[in-house]
């Protein structure tokens, strides 16, 4: 992995404010390579302060994106959301291991679960790989803020809104989780908050699915 | 001062080959020092605190004499930033091959660079020699570099510069006892840790350089020798064609093989998210490594392990516990638990408890959370109050010696091999420990053994440790 680690400046080609307090910071690629799924560490250039985002954008594009949700009050994302074009930032990575393999894309129905802005290493991985054999699970509290959501095949996508009713199910993901049937061979992904994670994995136990079979990024 | 973990232990003895290859003698004395500094720790907020109080000492020591003060080890980028106004030097460790370099440009002459130089600030003496000290009472060194002043330059450690600090040959200061980074960093991102911003992302050192430090270092006879890093057994990971952890082991063990000299070989500190049932085998294969494992656990509950964000769970841990007990009954069991984390419930501290009873640890290092600036749960309430951090500290540390003493005395009657390391203060019987790193009293005061491998005959046991009398 040591021909793809980067350690530089990358300087800001777009913001996309998708909501009030959701962006997506596009960046010149310069050189990074990395793993769907994996993660950056990410500062304004000569801040002291620097916060992981997974990389949302697909292996393929002349750039790469991180999906950001404004945290009020937060030391890092106000910054990044005042940022524009031209801009830089300090980048350091990439890294993690939340990943999916060929082998396992390719041998077994892939759940991924995600709550939020835990969409974006799913949707790296959808806008990598045309073959997956996948259902993506999204909560997020009102429509406006499925993320990217048409990267992903409108029969595979479910959306479960818990304040509105226009989503595919109303109420939280693990309401849903508790409703839905899965195929005792799938792998289930899992990115978002550390209670949803720690819900969800309780659900699919009681539902008899293999706990080695499950693999979480928590966000926080 | 060394603040924190054995790596920063070992990285001061590459600072010391620094130093001292600059011409300076070391001294036990301070006040006799000319050149001061600090391998500082960012786990807690405890040893930062240290720094703070030993660097205003040490400055209110430059009004009356010529001193130069350097930082460097866990320094996260915030604490750098204050560090820069107190300390003449902060420099990460892996810039340490630039520190003469440094304090050349800084304007000092040292005693090595005396016959290269033609600077006019020098005065007598075969030791380090300094301008004299200005009137005006400030500082007469005008610092010419100093960290992230370039707002080119990263804020985060540019962690490929550590291979020139591994290069450097430390200067061991055990002649019996070795440490041997073999990696640096961490990727893992624990919530309640800063590592990753302050050591960078995991990196790992040469296989080569390693096995050739390791032979060299049994070759002189060395009794033990510990492998460290953030994650040991990540290693290889983020090397292309580099051996994996488990084949680093077996070519160890090898070496163990081929020299014949005894010595026992650890490794600190791994993650249970890696512990591959090939590392557990080759430890079972190769009499020169110890059976003594350390494996952190931080907490018994699964909840609060998600919420650590330590990409394990407590079955994986199990399997890895399970596969240990299978292979290698012998070994004894360490680990590491946080008690108080962030809404740590009473019943997920019970499930801790638990965990004890279940795993059997021999020795724990239990730490009751505090919250570290740069680590993301710093941004959290600590909501455990101090007094129930401290029920539950002890809480597990009586039930930790229970079971430890219960290990203990079933040792008591056999004959076990006892590395002496130490002469107790108070009573001048020496001390050691086991291949299990239990703790050993042993009844005899001949110094000569200290350094060597001994047999014990086990009498008596006690909560973290065993005595006995040497098998003559």
């Amino acid at each position: 992995m040591s021909e793809t680690y980067h350690h530089s400046f990358h300087k800001i080609l777009n913001v996309r404010h998708l909501t009030e307090n959701t962006f997506i910071v596009q960046l010149e690629r310069n050189g990074l390579n990395f793993i769907p799924g994996q993660h950056l560490v990410v500062g304004k250039k000569g801040d002291k302060e620097f916060r992981q985002y997974s990389i949302y954008s697909g292996l393929n594009e002349p750039y790469f994106e991180i999906l950001v949700r404004e945290v009020a009050k937060g030391s890092v994302t106000p910054k990044l959301k005042k940022l524009v074009p031209g801009d830089e930032l300090e980048i350091n990575g990439p890294m993690g291991y939340f990943t999916l393999s060929e082998q396992r894309r390719q041998s077994h129905p892939i759940v991924m679960i995600a709550t939020g802005t835990g969409i974006a290493p799913f949707h790296s991985w959808v806008s990598s790989f045309r073959d997956m054999n996948y259902q993506m699970i999204h909560g997020v509290r009102k429509s406006e803020e499925a993320y990217g959501n048409g990267a992903f095949r409108k029969d595979r996508f479910r959306l479960c809104t818990s304040q509105e009713i226009n989503g595919h199910f109303h109420g939280r993901v693990t309401e849903y989780l508790k409703k839905a049937y899965f195929s005792p061979d799938s792998l289930f992904y899992l990115c978002g908050n550390s209670e949803m994670i720690f819900d969800a994995m309780e659900i699919l136990k009681t539902k008899g699915m293999n706990t080695n079979n499950m693999f979480a990024e928590v966000y926080f | 001062m060394v603040l924190g973990c054995q790596m920063n232990l070992s990285d001061s003895e590459r600072v010391k080959s620094v130093i001292e290859a600059m011409g300076f003698t070391p001294t036990e004395n301070e006040a006799e020092a000319s050149l001061l500094g600090v391998l500082s720790c960012s786990v807690r907020q405890k040893p930062i605190d240290k720094v703070y109080n030993k660097i205003y000492v040490w400055n209110r020591q430059k009004n009356h004499r010529n001193i130069i003060t350097f930082v460097s080890g866990c320094v996260l980028p915030n604490d750098r930033e204050k560090f820069l106004k107190l300390f003449d030097f902060v420099f990460p460790m892996s810039e340490l091959n630039d520190f003469p370099n440094m304090l050349k440009n800084y304007g000092i002459v040292t005693p090595l660079s005396l016959n290269h130089s033609n600077s006019q600030l020098l005065e007598g003496g075969n030791k380090m020699i300094f301008p004299l000290p200005s009137t005006t009472g400030e500082t007469p060194f005008k610092p010419i570099k100093k960290l992230n002043q370039n707002p080119d330059k990263p804020i985060l450690p540019v962690n490929q510069d550590i291979f020139g600090l591994w290069n450097v040959k430390p200067s061991y200061q055990s002649s019996f006892e070795a440490f041997v980074p073999i990696q640096n960093g961490c990727d893992k991102f624990c919530s309640f840790c800063a590592v990753p911003y302050t050591r960078g992302r995991e990196i790992s050192r040469p296989s080569t350089d390693i096995l050739d430090e390791i032979k060299s270092l049994m070759a002189e006879g060395y009794k033990t020798i510990t492998l460290l890093g953030q994650n040991v057994n990540s290693y290889g990971l983020d090397r292309e064609g580099e051996l994996s952890f488990a084949q680093l082991l077996q070519q160890i063990g090898e070496l163990g093989n081929q020299l014949q000299n005894p010595c026992w070989v650890y490794f600190t500190s791994p993650h249970p998210r890696d512990m591959s049932r090939d590392v557990i085998e080759t430890i079972a294969t190769y009499q020169v490594l110890a059976k003594q494992i350390h494996l952190p656990l931080q907490s018994g509950d699964d909840q609060v392990l998600i919420k650590m964000n330590r990409k394990h769970n407590l079955d994986r841990y199990r399997e890895s516990v399970g596969q240990i007990r299978e292979l290698i009954p012998q070994a004894t069991l360490f680990t590491d638990i946080i008690v108080g984390f962030t809404g740590e419930t009473e019943e997920q501290f019970q499930n801790t408890l638990k965990s004890f009873e279940e795993f059997q640890f021999n020795m724990a290092y239990i730490a009751m959370y505090s919250p570290r600036p740069g680590a993301q749960s710093y941004r959290w309430d600590d909501d455990i109050p101090p007094a129930t951090k401290k029920d539950r500290l002890h809480n597990l540390s009586e039930t930790l010696e229970t079971i430890s003493f219960n290990y203990n005395q079933k040792l008591i009657g056999s004959q076990v091999k006892v590395l002496v390391k130490d002469k107790e203060r108070k009573t001048g019987f020496l001390s050691g420990y086991t291949e299990g790193k239990i703790v050993t009293r042993i009844k005899s005061k001949d110094v000569s053994l200290i350094g060597k491998f001994v047999v014990l005959q086990v009498t008596e046991a006690s909560g973290f440790s065993i005595a006995g009398e040497l098998v003559l």
